[in-house]
């Protein structure tokens, strides 16, 4: 699974930077309804996945043998909540977790700074769902404000 | 080194390319590729607390080596932050750019997902919570994008 992983991992980091989506400016044209490519590319991406995903569930089955099950999942509130905190982030930096990588590697190394938020972003959002947790109050979906 | 990608891939090249990847890492290991999760490891590692999911890492280490490959083979080059570097002093850049990194990882975490995990693998899957998330993020970014770029007077 390690193997499969990191092939893979490669694949994806060299589409994504060859995209020129690390590009600030190729995202912030997008966002500006300006330049089609980051829908396009989107549109692409999920034609051919959502292809393959039929296919695979189809089969039933991974390439090795093992039983393949690929869920859908109902819609919750932090979905919600959390893509609307994620969306402002997204529109400022015209940026996102993996992006952010491409950008360091063709030389924005303010991506890094980007980074640094991100695990700090994600230790924040731990604290606060262990906080909630530890209370004893309402489970983490419903808490209201970020 | 080999110029293969010249600038920038089009999207009809990177699009299926991503999509495959997708494709690929369930075939191959009946997993969900996305990167924020990659990220969360990354900090149980810090941390010291377990790794709950060690593929992962590797997933992720594969991802930085992936972008430094195309880098290499031609993708463009990119300095400064665009706009943002070009009208922000460095304090106040670094200041925001912490803040945005700070808002898409608490953001991700909140909705089980970011761009690749909802927005790409959830998408694909059609599955009607990363239609949502997706839906959100990139209204809430349209929205924010146009309405800092007004009140910056078209600067950003």
């Amino acid at each position: 699974m390690r193997w499969s992983a990191l092939v893979v991992g490669v694949a994806f980091g060299f589409f994504l930077t060859g995209s020129g989506l690390g590009n600030y400016h190729t995202i912030h044209q997008g966002l500006l309804l300006r330049d089609p490519y980051i829908y396009l590319m989107m549109a692409a991406t999920i034609a051919t996945a959502a292809t393959g995903i039929a296919l695979l569930r189809r089969r039933g089955h991974t390439l090795f043998g093992e039983p393949l099950v690929i869920p859908r999942h109902p819609v919750r509130r932090q979905a919600v909540y959390g893509g609307a905190v994620f969306g402002v982030g997204f529109g400022v930096g015209a940026t996102c977790p993996g992006i952010t990588v491409a950008a360091i590697a063709t030389g924005a190394w303010w991506g890094g700074l980007v980074l640094l938020g991100i695990l700090g972003g994600l230790w924040l959002r731990g604290r606060a769902e262990r906080r909630v947790r530890e209370v004893g109050q309402r489970p983490p979906r419903r808490v209201p404000t970020a | 080194m080999l110029q293969v990608i010249a600038g920038q891939l089009p999207w009809w090249v990177a699009g299926p390319g991503v999509g495959l990847c997708v494709v690929a890492l369930y075939a191959l290991a009946n997993a969900k590729l996305g990167v924020s999760g990659g990220w969360l490891q990354l900090l149980f590692v810090a941390e010291r607390r377990p790794v709950t999911e060690p593929w992962r890492l590797w997933f992720t280490g594969g991802l930085v080596a992936g972008a430094f490959l195309a880098a290499g083979l031609g993708a463009g080059r990119v300095s400064g932050y665009g706009a943002l570097s070009r009208h922000l002093p460095v304090p106040l850049l670094a200041l925001v750019l912490l803040a945005v990194g700070v808002l898409i990882g608490y953001g991700a975490r909140w909705a089980g997902g970011c761009t690749s995990g909802h927005g790409i693998s959830g998408c694909s899957a059609g599955s009607p919570e990363s239609f949502a998330a997706t839906a959100t993020f990139f209204l809430v970014a349209i929205v924010v994008t146009v309405l800092v770029h007004l009140l910056s007077g078209g600067a950003v």
